[in-house]
């Protein structure tokens, strides 16, 4: 089954070539050339992944990035002009699953969405439920919910959390999270998992700023308590 | 050819020189004029007292016959007078007063009549000069002891009367004045030193301050800048150095930013170009044989070309002063990590004392520096013969080793400057070599200060080139 691809670009030699190395590798592409068009693209056909340009001619990709949060959970792949700017983060806070720097190459590109498609893959997690504290984690279904009530986390949102759950409170450093939830090795960007586990927080925790169940092991990296 | 002295010890020893000076010619007047005043007037009434004597005997010997009197006259006309008895010659001798307890001698009638003196005491030569009737008077030894020898004739030729005053309270009294002025030389020479290195300091003070910001600069500060500006001596000087500076950083951002915007522009193209090249080598297969060469050649360069643009890119974005992150991390890992993924093969070698070190790195920095240096070595060294992480140092020490030529001791600083691939023998290299290192070693240069550590280029005992590289650890 070829997945479906939402490419935002305003650059039309980019998306040109983008589409044809892209359908080259087996995708689908879809074309937006700025974020309006982005957002009525989505909601017409709902791609597996969106490549997301941060410069837009009509409003910035952050914008665009938290609208399309607003509705769906699909994949987010940005795409910044420099790894070490604030746009990383920023982009990573409005909402991205995944960044890759200009010049990119549809391989690579390949790769990564790849990795951000991949379901919870069966057999890693030793089981299909887990209960941490009040949160009950349903691996099959890919829902987590409290008190009864679904929480909408994005589907990388939940693979992070299933891969801390299936660690059974151990510490979990950031450059495993990055290999089994992104597919990145040792050189990974570890802000990745730090925005990710913020954004897990304010979903999963009652009290955000002093979390009980997702706790920082000081320069070693993560674990899930009850 | 080297000063031995700094300017500000020059200043001082100046300033030393001139009050050592000033003070001992002082001290060498004063002590002039002192001591032969003091002299004088220990002569001149040395004399007075021995006239006085003189004529205090005369009186006892002749009694009142002027014509005797003054001296100088023919023998025969004192020869009317009758010899006085030894014992009251003596006698008058003995009575004389004296001030400061001097000797006395009296040669009268062919003997010699003393008080607390000898014979011999006064020189033969003298004894003569008064006995013809001249006085004299001269500074003489007796008995070990300075004394002031004065001489005047009596009454008959033939007839002299000496007395020996003592110079030892004078004598002393100079050398009190001498140890004095010499004291007195000696400390403002003293003093001078310390004026002198007081207003060198205060005078250097804006040099320090110069060379220190030079040396910033230098080492890369461009915003580094003297504050002496509104000094009415060295105002001239701080606006110029300043103006240099501020040219230079303009220069250097400048260059950056050009550098950046492009490579920045070149990055679609080079997408463009990239993206149809894989898609291209992807249906290599479909293509006739005749074009399949150049494709690879194009795509070889391609890749070089877009190596090029990212590391233009890092640079620019270093001279645009980018923070970066930093986060704990294992140095080994991240060592073995990039070095083993650079080469292809397990290449990286842990000491046990290393293992565990960790610093507070930026991961993506630190990878470029191993990577650039392992990927050097495999282009262009003749492969990487081996990283080594040990610790020492500022914390932890990396090598990186390879089998090339090695590199020349003058090019050993240049081959870190951007596209500095060292001078010598520019024609003795391979075509590999030229492929260029270009910005890597630069890079590698930058990214390791900014993990305050240092590299080095050296020889390897084997032969071919080690790169050093010393990075500070938390846990050392």
């Amino acid at each position: 089954m070829a997945h479906s691809l939402l490419l935002v670009d305003d650059e039309p030699r980019i998306r040109r070539v983008l589409r044809l190395a892209l359908e080259d590798e087996g995708y689908e592409i879809f074309e937006a050339a700025n974020g309006l068009d982005a957002l009525s693209a989505l909601r017409r056909e709902p791609p597996d992944v969106v490549l997301l340009d941060l410069m837009l001619p009509d409003r910035d990709g952050f914008t665009v990035c938290r609208e399309i949060r607003r509705t769906s959970d699909v994949p987010v792949i940005m795409v910044t002009a420099r790894t070490d700017s604030h746009d990383v983060v920023a982009g990573l806070e409005a909402g991205a699953d995944d960044y890759v720097t200009k010049p990119l190459v549809a391989k690579e590109l390949s790769a990564r969405i790849r990795a951000l498609l991949r379901r919870v893959e069966p057999g890693t997690p030793v089981q299909e439920q887990f209960v941490v504290g009040d949160l009950e984690i349903d691996v099959p279904a890919a829902e987590v919910a409290r008190d009864g009530a679904v929480l909408p986390l994005t589907r990388t949102e939940f693979k992070l959390l299933v891969e801390l759950a299936s660690l059974e409170g151990r510490v979990c450093s950031r450059e495993h999270l990055l290999s089994k939830v992104w597919g990145y090795g040792y050189f990974g960007d570890s802000r990745i998992v730090d925005v990710h586990i913020r954004r897990l927080r304010l979903k999963i925790e009652r009290d955000p700023a002093s979390p009980k169940h997702l706790v920082t092991a000081r320069g070693l990296g993560y674990r899930l308590v009850s | 050819m080297r000063q031995r002295f700094g300017l500000r010890d020059r200043v001082m020893l100046a300033y030393g020189l001139l009050a050592l000076g000033l003070s001992g010619v002082l001290a060498l007047v004063t002590f002039g004029v002192v001591s032969n005043y003091l002299t004088d007037q220990r002569t001149s009434s040395a004399i007075v007292e021995t006239s006085d004597n003189a004529a205090t005997l005369h009186y006892g010997l002749y009694g009142l016959t002027p014509e005797c009197m003054p001296v100088r006259r023919e023998e025969t006309e004192c020869a009317t007078s009758v010899a006085v008895p030894p014992a009251k010659v003596a006698k008058l001798v003995e009575r004389l007063p004296s001030t400061d307890s001097a000797a006395m001698l009296l040669g009268y009638n062919g003997s010699w009549y003393t008080v607390s003196a000898n014979e011999g005491d006064v020189p033969a030569d003298m004894v003569a000069t008064a006995r013809s009737g001249i006085e004299v008077h001269r500074r003489i030894e007796v008995g070990g002891e300075q004394v002031l020898a004065v001489g005047v004739a009596v009454g008959k030729p033939g007839e002299a009367f000496f007395e020996l005053h003592p110079l030892t309270r004078l004598d002393s009294t100079l050398r009190t004045l001498k140890l004095t002025l010499i004291l007195a030389a000696i400390v403002t020479a003293l003093l001078g030193l310390a004026v002198g290195r007081l207003a060198s300091t205060v005078a250097l003070r804006p040099l320090a301050e110069l060379t220190q910001v030079a040396a910033a600069v230098a080492r890369g500060r461009l915003d580094a800048r003297l504050q002496a500006e509104n000094d009415p001596d060295l105002g001239g000087l701080a606006r110029s150095f300043n103006q240099t500076a501020a040219a230079l950083e303009k220069r250097v951002v400048a260059d950056a930013r050009f550098a950046g915007d492009i490579s920045h522009e070149l990055r679609t193209p080079l997408m463009t170009m990239m993206n149809s090249m894989q898609l291209i080598q992807n249906h290599r297969a479909e293509l006739p044989g005749a074009v399949r060469e150049p494709v690879e050649l194009l795509g070889d360069d391609l890749d070089r070309f877009r190596r090029l643009v990212v590391d233009l890119l890092e640079i620019s974005r270093d001279d645009g002063g980018d923070q970066g992150t930093r986060e704990t991390v294992r140095i080994a890992d991240l060592v073995r990590a990039a070095a083993d993924a650079t080469a292809g093969r397990e290449i990286t070698d842990v000491s046990p004392d290393a293992a565990e070190l960790t610093m507070e790195a930026d991961k993506r920095r630190l990878e470029r520096v191993i990577a650039n240096l392992v990927d050097n070595a495999e282009q262009h060294a003749g492969g990487c013969k081996g990283v080594t992480v040990r610790a020492g140092g500022k914390g932890v020490i990396v090598y990186v080793d390879d089998a090339g030529p090695g590199i020349p001791a003058a090019d050993r600083d240049r081959i870190f400057e951007r596209f500095g691939r060292g001078e010598t023998s520019p024609d003795s290299r391979t075509d590999a070599q030229r492929g260029g290192i270009g910005l890597g070693l630069a890079i590698v240069a930058r990214h390791v200060e900014w993990h305050h550590g240092t590299i080095q280029a050296k020889e390897r005992p084997e032969g071919g080139a080690r790169f050093i590289i010393e990075l500070p650890t938390q846990n050392h």
